[in-house]
């Protein structure tokens, strides 16, 4: 099990700065998650791992040893790429055992070792098909068999499930968390989906414009998103714009959004009269029945209500001319022009200064 | 000290690379140095030695230029029961003529070519696919023999003179000298603009025209707004080669006893020149002219589009090309121009055909079907010999072709470090660089200093020269297969394989070459054909030991021999007909190979 550490690594493609003085530590042995949207930078971070692109600034450690400039071939990692790249030339057995064979090892071996890949992805029998005779979810397979079976440092994966269709897609992940589980090397994954993120990670690293933006477990990042961007990446959320316009004892901050005054919470330390986005995740409003009026409790009309599966998503129309989008889960029916009170808690109203990010 | 810039760029090729592909890499930038770069240095570098004020006053004055130009335009003779109209040209001395000649052979070919692209991309109609078949026979080499045939038709008592009077118009037609040299060399060499332009057409993006069309353009509108400029590299690549190639044609001027072009001038005093002492620096100079004239038109090009992109995106049917029915005037366009215009191309290979079958070809029609010239072929000793030379320096040539075109085309796409586009120019420019430049440079450079009396002094043992000329000429086919075949391996591929520990060159042995194999060989069989019929360094280079000469020096020889030359006419048409047999072979064989149309930029 290795470290993988890198150290303000930055990387330019002519005058664009593609990663931004990137630092991280993924620990040995777990699933660590590069997360964002396309064109932050994940992928260019996974390529300076491997060995494919050369950073200008920073270092790239591997198990304590600097790799920076050496070469791919000479990293022991291994990659299970976007579009897989399988050789289509050479057989399923003949793509497993290239690593193997440019490692040198005995036929003897080399059989041996296909074969304990070939079964742990429950590939046995496909081992003379070539490529294009596979399916999706098989190719997918064979790159990750090619991947695990030279015993690799690192396992970095690029965004390997985006050609498969969704219901595979859910499965094909949990195996991969299975089968990391089994073999404890450590992972590095690129990503773009939040779902993806969460449900298969330990840690995950969101990306912005070629910057790391936060670091954290899944619950972290999703429960305590640390600026704007993140909070409106990770699931479906409003924001809205308003002042400050005082603050509790308890430490809330009490904003006014056009007139409506709403709690809320923020890891920024903030003052009187501070601009500021409020941001109110879709799943934190909860219908009220009874007639209460208390903090946190505003009133809307229903403008637009839409069938999503698990919920009812609702667009409300406040009454400071707002509009908000909120899911709806215990409810069957919802007519647009129906009025609603909902509640929000505090604690899931976040509050930030401003749309920059924030160094970590 | 070495400048930081290069000792960077080093540094980045060597971490890119592995040690057995920069040493292959510089194999090859050697062979591109020791054959072109320096020898074409030492061409424009040696008047430097020999010019003064009289020597540029001298190539003012005639024979270089003729001012007021002599001879007539037209020639009228009243014989009684016909008036003989010949139509010439004035001599205006080598440097106009030869401009002259290029220029307008460049217009015609170009809207030759341009018509019958637009065409034969854009129409449907009977006989379309046979149209595509015949404008490609006119690029069937004929080394020589199609010029003379074209003078048979064309020249002096000619097949149209004979015609015309056994129809007895009042009046015939001759076209001889430079008249004849432009129209010659219109018939072989628009096919050149008709195929680049054809290729650019159909990559053309169908959903730009059909948007242009939805706009309200259409007809010759839209071919003027959209369709054209959208082909325009195309036509300019085309373009630029005939210019080059008219430049450095030998076999029309031959044919039609023009004497004074720069081609004709530097063999001339090359061939009758018996130590490097003896070449005067004006031929240095005119070849100089020569190169310079194709570079500036080459860098031209190269600005609009690069070759290189040009072959790649010679990949047909990835889209389905837009295609309509021709209106009534564009059927008599198409059946009254078009068809009769490719026949007529074809004249001087079917020509050939004619001479080296019959016994005799001295009236309107030939007599006497034989194969004598055939069996006569078998028992000279200068054909056997020429024969062998060629096929041993084609086998040579090509093998470095192999090698050479591989590794830059790999280099030039697959690594990332600035200065890779110089290699990219050096090896598609050799396609656009005349090739008695390349040959004049060679002479000089080796047969001077420390490669006086060496292996490579063109004047004892030329045989190395020509092998090593033929695989940096050549090599441009083979180099834009590999880079067509590389553009289709998806650049993970080789990731995923370094990924798993093998190095560069392991990669590009055990993945990329199996994948693009074919490519490779399909290139290297058309670069081999073009290495059997190269002509303008094997005639320098072979004229200066004629026991080491290859195969079109015997046919120049062949050619040029007797009064007036044409002496054994039927003898050179023989072995041309069976370079046009291994020519077909090959051709059918790389189109099978590769699946797509592949533009032929040379002849």
């Amino acid at each position: 099990m290795a470290e993988v550490r890198l150290e303000g690594v930055s990387k330019y493609f002519g005058r664009f700065k593609a990663l931004d003085r990137v630092s991280f530590t993924v620990k040995p042995g777990e699933i660590f998650t590069l997360l964002g949207p396309s064109g932050c930078g994940k992928t260019t971070t996974l390529r300076v791992i491997a060995g494919f692109e050369i950073p200008e600034e920073g270092r790239v450690y591997i198990d304590g040893v600097d790799v920076t400039f050496k070469k791919p071939y000479e990293r022991n990692t291994a990659m299970v790429f976007q579009n897989y790249a399988l050789w289509p030339h050479m057989t399923v057995f003949d793509n497993i055992a290239y690593g193997l064979k440019v490692r040198g090892y005995s036929r003897e071996e080399i059989r041996k070792r296909v074969s304990w890949a070939l079964e742990l992805l429950g590939l046995k029998g496909l081992e003379n098909r070539y490529p294009l005779q596979l399916s999706g979810g098989q190719q997918q397979r064979v790159a990750l068999a090619r991947a695990i079976v030279v015993e690799p440092k690192v396992l970095l994966f690029d965004e390997p499930l985006s050609n498969l269709d969704a219901r595979l897609r859910i499965r094909v992940r949990e195996e991969i968390v299975l089968l990391q589980r089994k073999l404890r090397i450590t992972t590095i994954y690129v990503t773009h989906d939040q779902e993806e993120a969460m449900s298969i990670s330990d840690r995950i690293a969101v990306m912005d414009r070629g910057r790391i933006v936060q670091i954290g477990t899944p619950w972290e990042v999703y429960s305590n998103p640390a600026n704007v961007f993140i909070a409106t990446f990770m699931g479906r959320s409003n924001v809205l714009e308003g002042v400050v316009v005082g603050r509790e004892a308890n430490g809330l901050y009490i904003v006014d959004i056009n007139g409506l005054r709403v709690y809320g919470t923020s890891r920024e330390s903030l003052g009187e009269g501070d601009r500021v986005k409020v941001v109110i995740r879709n799943e934190d409003a909860e219908l009220l029945e009874e007639d209460r009026t208390s903090p946190n409790v505003v009133e809307g009309k229903v403008v637009r209500a839409s069938l999503i599966g698990f919920a009812i998503q609702a667009r409300l129309l406040l009454d400071n001319g707002e509009i908000i989008a909120i899911y709806l889960k215990n409810k069957t029916t919802i007519n647009e022009g129906e009025k609603l009170r909902i509640y929000i808690s505090p604690e899931d109203v976040k509050i930030y200064k401003s749309l920059e990010t924030v160094e970590v | 000290m070495v400048p930081p810039s290069i000792r960077r760029i080093t540094g980045a090729l060597v971490f890119q690379l592995d040690t057995p592909l920069t040493l292959l890499l510089l194999l090859s930038l050697t062979i591109f140095s020791a054959i072109l770069v320096i020898p074409l240095a030492s061409l424009l570098a040696k008047p430097a030695t020999g010019i003064s004020m009289d020597v540029v006053r001298g190539l003012l004055e005639y024979p270089y230029v003729a001012w007021p130009p002599l001879g007539e335009w037209v020639i009228s003779v009243d014989r009684g029961d016909h008036k003989l109209v010949i139509l010439r040209f004035k001599d205006m001395g080598i440097i106009p003529n030869t401009l002259i000649i290029a220029f307008s052979v460049t217009v015609l070919a170009t809207l030759i070519g341009v018509l019958v692209a637009y065409v034969s991309a854009r129409y449907e109609f009977p006989g379309r696919a046979l149209l595509r078949i015949l404008s490609l026979v006119p690029l069937l080499y004929t080394p020589f023999v199609n010029a003379f045939v074209a003078y048979k038709i064309f020249g002096d008592n000619g097949i149209l003179y004979n015609a015309m009077i056994w129809f007895n118009l009042g009046y015939a037609l001759e076209i001889t000298y430079i008249a004849g040299v432009i129209l010659a060399q219109t018939m072989m060499f628009w096919p050149i603009v008709y195929l680049n332009t054809l290729a650019a057409l159909l990559q053309v993006d169908p959903s730009l025209e059909e948007q242009a069309e939805n706009m309200g353009a259409r007809g010759f509108r839209l071919f003027r707004s959209v369709t054209l400029p959208l082909s325009l590299p195309g036509v300019a690549a085309g373009a630029g080669l005939v210019f080059i190639f008219s430049m450095e044609d030998l076999a029309a001027p031959i044919a039609f006893k023009v004497d004074r072009v720069v081609s004709r001038e530097i063999v001339r005093a090359i061939v009758g020149s018996r130590d490097i002492e003896a070449l005067s620096v004006e031929v240095v100079i005119l070849a100089g002219l020569l190169l310079v004239s194709a570079l500036l038109w080459f860098i031209a090009v190269k600005q609009y589009v690069s070759l290189r992109q040009y072959a790649m995106i010679v990949r047909g049917g990835r889209w389905k090309p837009r295609v309509t029915r021709p209106g009534l005037p564009m059927y008599i366009v198409i059946y009254l121009a078009v068809f009769p215009l490719v026949v007529f191309s074809m004249l001087p290979q079917l020509g050939v055909l004619v001479y080296a079958f019959s016994g005799s070809w001295l009236g309107v029609l030939p007599s006497g079907f034989t194969l004598d010239h055939f069996r006569e072929l078998l028992r000279d000793p200068n054909v056997i010999s020429g024969l062998r030379n060629s096929v041993i320096y084609s086998t040579i040539a090509i093998t470095l072709i192999v090698v050479i075109s591989t590794t830059i085309a790999y280099v030039v796409s697959r690594v990332r470090v600035i200065g890779v586009g110089v290699l990219d120019l050096l090896a598609t420019s050799p396609l656009a660089i005349p090739g008695l430049s390349i040959a004049l440079g060679l002479v000089i450079l080796y047969s001077i200093g420390p490669f006086k009396g060496s292996f490579l002094d063109p004047f004892s043992n030329p045989a190395v020269l020509i092998a090593l000329a033929y695989s940096v000429r050549k090599g441009p086919f083979t180099t834009r297969a590999v880079y067509a075949g590389l553009q289709q391996v998806h650049q993970a591929l080789e990731e995923a394989g370094m990924n798993m520990g093998a190095s560069r060159s392991r990669v590009l042995f055990t993945i990329v070459l199996p994948l693009i194999g074919l490519n490779v060989m399909a290139g290297a069989i058309v670069s081999f054909v073009y290495c059997m019929t190269e002509v303008s360094t094997s005639i320098v280079l072979g004229a200066l030991n004629p026991a080491q000469a290859p195969i079109t020096y015997v046919i120049y020889e062949y050619v040029t021999a007797g009064y007036g030359g044409g002496a054994f006419i039927h003898l050179a048409a023989a072995i041309v007909t069976l370079i046009m047999v291994l020519q077909v072979i090959a051709i059918t064989i790389s189109n099978y190979i590769l699946k797509f149309r592949y533009a032929f930029l040379g002849v």
